[in-house]
């Protein structure tokens, strides 16, 4: 074989050194963490919060393939999410035995039906403007929502459907201890939806940074020079919208998995579970994915420690009036930050750090 | 020879197509039901064209999709709601006269008040996005998050009975099809709005400099107009029409709640893309069109009422992507 080409050697130069550098190692940490999580804090509070943060990272990352690498704005995110989580309900909860065949038909026919939609969804909208993709999926969300509440016969209406996971996922299940670990159910559907949000995570990551991703970005920056350079704008857009809808509904179901249930309000919700996506994508950072995992780790561990934290201001500081009303009024406060952040960040926490640390070099 | 015909006959056609189809469910409504139905979706229909003409106003000139329309038109109700809270003696009173002026002070504050909110909201947050569609639908989001929020700060965060004026809540019974007196208001109220907006536009300077701004912006500002201003005046309006039609839909509702403009910010939205964003005229169409099938469809098939509106939207796209009244661009 004939001697490398500089461009090969600085590609390997710079593999060599991707696993040197402190990212890296962040990352690296950051998983370790989350495995360990079980073991250094066992109360039930603690590991939900972990995996809530891990399932809404994920989310947010597949919806960030949208809005950050693709430009496209959706409001049906939360949607896709819940049409995951009712599939798997219907096959391991109510039209089902809890099995592990269900439960994998389960995840097939989410992607499907997910993937079906998103497409039908694309061929729609974006054949006028961009911009008719947030209209119109804000609006089929909203239908979702109605036909989830209305066609109770179907879907359990507003009390839900409750899952019961087969074999050693089910909360009844006890392998004993390990470690001063009781390894019970719960605690392996945590390792395996942790597993399964790591294989979607880095299937993002190679999609994003794959030629098609680069094709992405480009439309994204420049729609007439992207279609000028001979590149159909709208199949690759298509082909990113199907492909994070379907992560989204893949996340959707193993949010189900975890909580248990599913009902209108906590899956479908635009209010409940599209306002955070989207405050955690911006507040993270848009177009890097790994803004999922700091916004949702910050909404989440706020959303949690919020009583405790309006307790706390009561208990030490009885006469700040202002900070009181500020934590009760959280929501306004989140508002105020998304839009200031959008205004002056507009690349979230990771891409404002990455500017700085850039800059510094 | 056959597309010459149907080119010269398109309107003709066009205008028998809508009656045919605007008669279509006389089939499963019997004819005293169907004028009370057909009067209501009118009513409805008036008060969507309010919400969703500054929608349309506001997208066609300064290219921002405003998602704060609907927290605007929450606004209105509200204020309305306040009014007409220190007013009860007159929304009470058994005259026509006393209820009218009520009716009258809610609409004018709830108008100027937030028109106000308009000005700080274009001046302070939307000006500093033009051009950029995406950041514009966020920060309009946010904006929403915020605005919403402080009605819960203001008003309280529970549902509240909105009281209609006594003499408007009576009905007329012309030949045994009643007829609700406030649904005529609203037509009415409507059909005024519309009016005013056709003869701003048209026989207007600051009309024309409008419409002229909706075909090309450079040009207007090349010819030495200040198009920021101009900015600053179509959101206000808009936010005012906003207001208008929350407050005359929560009377029409009976409540108002702080997430309520969400609803109608929807209906909106399927109403632009139906009539085409940018246009007055498309808006009003579609206005029509969705509150007459949604109260059709609500009294044949009760449950499909919601997706009813999405089909019709649906169906449009595939036929007339750019809506029924496009606006060049």
């Amino acid at each position: 074989m004939a001697e490398a080409t500089p461009v090969q050697i600085f590609h390997m130069e710079e593999k060599r050194r991707q696993y040197r550098s402190g990212g890296f190692f962040l990352k690296v940490g950051l998983l370790a963490l989350f495995v360990l999580v079980p073991f250094l804090f066992p109360s039930f509070k603690t590991v939900d919060l972990a995996m809530q943060i891990i399932i809404f990272a994920t989310l947010v990352a597949s919806f960030d393939i949208l809005l950050g690498y693709t430009g496209i704005l959706s409001f049906g995110h939360g949607m896709f999410f819940g049409i995951g989580a009712y599939c798997v309900a219907f096959l391991v909860g109510k039209y089902g035995t809890p099995s592990y065949a269900n439960l994998t038909l389960g995840f097939v026919i989410a992607a499907l039906v997910a993937s079906v939609l998103a497409l039908v969804i694309s061929f729609l909208s974006l054949r006028v403007k961009a911009i008719f993709f947030a209209m119109i999926t804000l609006a089929l969300a909203e239908l979702a929502i109605v036909l989830a509440t209305k066609l109770s016969g179907f879907t359990g209406g507003e009390d839900g459907i409750s899952l019961n996971m087969p074999g050693v996922l089910a909360v009844s299940f006890n392998a004993g201890n390990f470690l001063g670990l009781e390894i019970t159910g719960r605690i392996l559907t945590y390792y395996f939806i942790l597993l399964a949000c790591l294989g979607l995570f880095l299937a993002m990551l190679r999609f994003t940074h794959s030629p098609l991703g680069r094709v992405l970005q480009a439309i994204r920056d420049n729609v007439e020079r992207a279609e000028a350079l001979g590149y159909k704008t709208f199949v690759f857009q298509a082909i990113s919208i199907t492909f994070g809808c379907v992560v989204a509904a893949l996340v959707g179901g193993l949010y189900g998995m975890w909580v248990g249930y599913v009902n209108p309000e906590s899956c479908l919700g635009v209010l409940s579970i599209m306002l955070a996506i989207l405050l955690m994508c911006i507040i993270g950072g848009m177009g890097t994915l790994y803004g999922g995992i700091v916004g949702a780790a910050f909404f989440m561990i706020t959303e949690t420690f919020l009583p405790d934290l309006q307790h706390l201001a009561k208990d030490f500081f009885p006469s700040a009036v202002l900070l009181h009303n500020v934590l009760e009024r959280w929501h306004l406060v989140l508002g105020v930050l998304f839009i200031l952040v959008v205004i002056f960040f507009p690349k979230g926490i990771i891409g404002s750090v990455r500017e700085f640390i850039d800059r510094r070099k | 020879m056959e597309e010459t015909i149907l080119k010269r006959w398109s309107r003709e056609l066009t205008v028998a197509g809508a009656i045919v189809l605007f008669l279509l469910p006389l089939i499963g409504i019997p004819g005293k039901t169907y004028m009370t139905l057909t009067i209501a979706g009118l009513a409805m229909g008036m008060l969507l064209f309010l919400v969703a003409s500054g929608v349309s106003v506001i997208f066609g000139l300064m290219d921002v999709l405003n998602f704060a329309h609907g927290a605007l038109f929450a606004w209105g109700a509200y204020v309305g709601f306040t009014v007409f809270g220190y007013l009860m003696k007159w929304v009470e009173a058994d005259s026509v006269l006393q209820n009218f002026a009520a009716f009258s002070l809610a609409i004018v504050a709830a108008m100027v008040v937030v028109s106000l909110v308009g000005i700080v909201l274009e001046k302070v947050v939307v000006r500093r996005v033009y051009g950029s569609h995406l950041f514009q639908i966020l920060i309009t989001f946010g904006a929403t998050i915020v605005l919403v929020e402080l009605i819960r700060v203001f008003w309280g965060p529970n549902d509240e009975v909105m009281t209609v004026p006594l003499t408007f809540s009576r009905s007329w019974d012309i030949m045994d099809i009643i007829i609700n007196r406030y649904r005529i208001i609203c037509i009415v109220v409507g059909l005024v709005v519309y009016s005013v907006i056709q003869l701003i536009l048209k026989k207007t300077k600051l009309g024309m400099i409008v419409r002229a701004g909706v075909e090309d912006r450079d040009m207007v500002q090349a010819m030495g107009h200040n198009i920021f201003l101009l900015f600053t005046g179509v959101f206000a309006a808009g936010a005012a029409l906003a207001a208008l039609g929350g407050l005359t839909m929560s009377l029409f509702s009976l409540q108002v709640y702080p997430d309520m403009g969400g609803t109608y910010l929807l209906f909106a939205f399927i109403v632009v893309i139906i009539g085409g964003l940018g246009s007055v005229t498309g808006s009003l169409v579609g206005a029509l069109i969705v509150g007459l099938t949604y109260n059709y469809v609500a009294y044949l098939v009760p449950w499909a009422a919601a997706g009813a509106n999405i089909m019709i939207m649906i169906i449009i796209l595939l036929i007339r992507p750019t809506g029924l009244f496009p606006v060049g661009k």
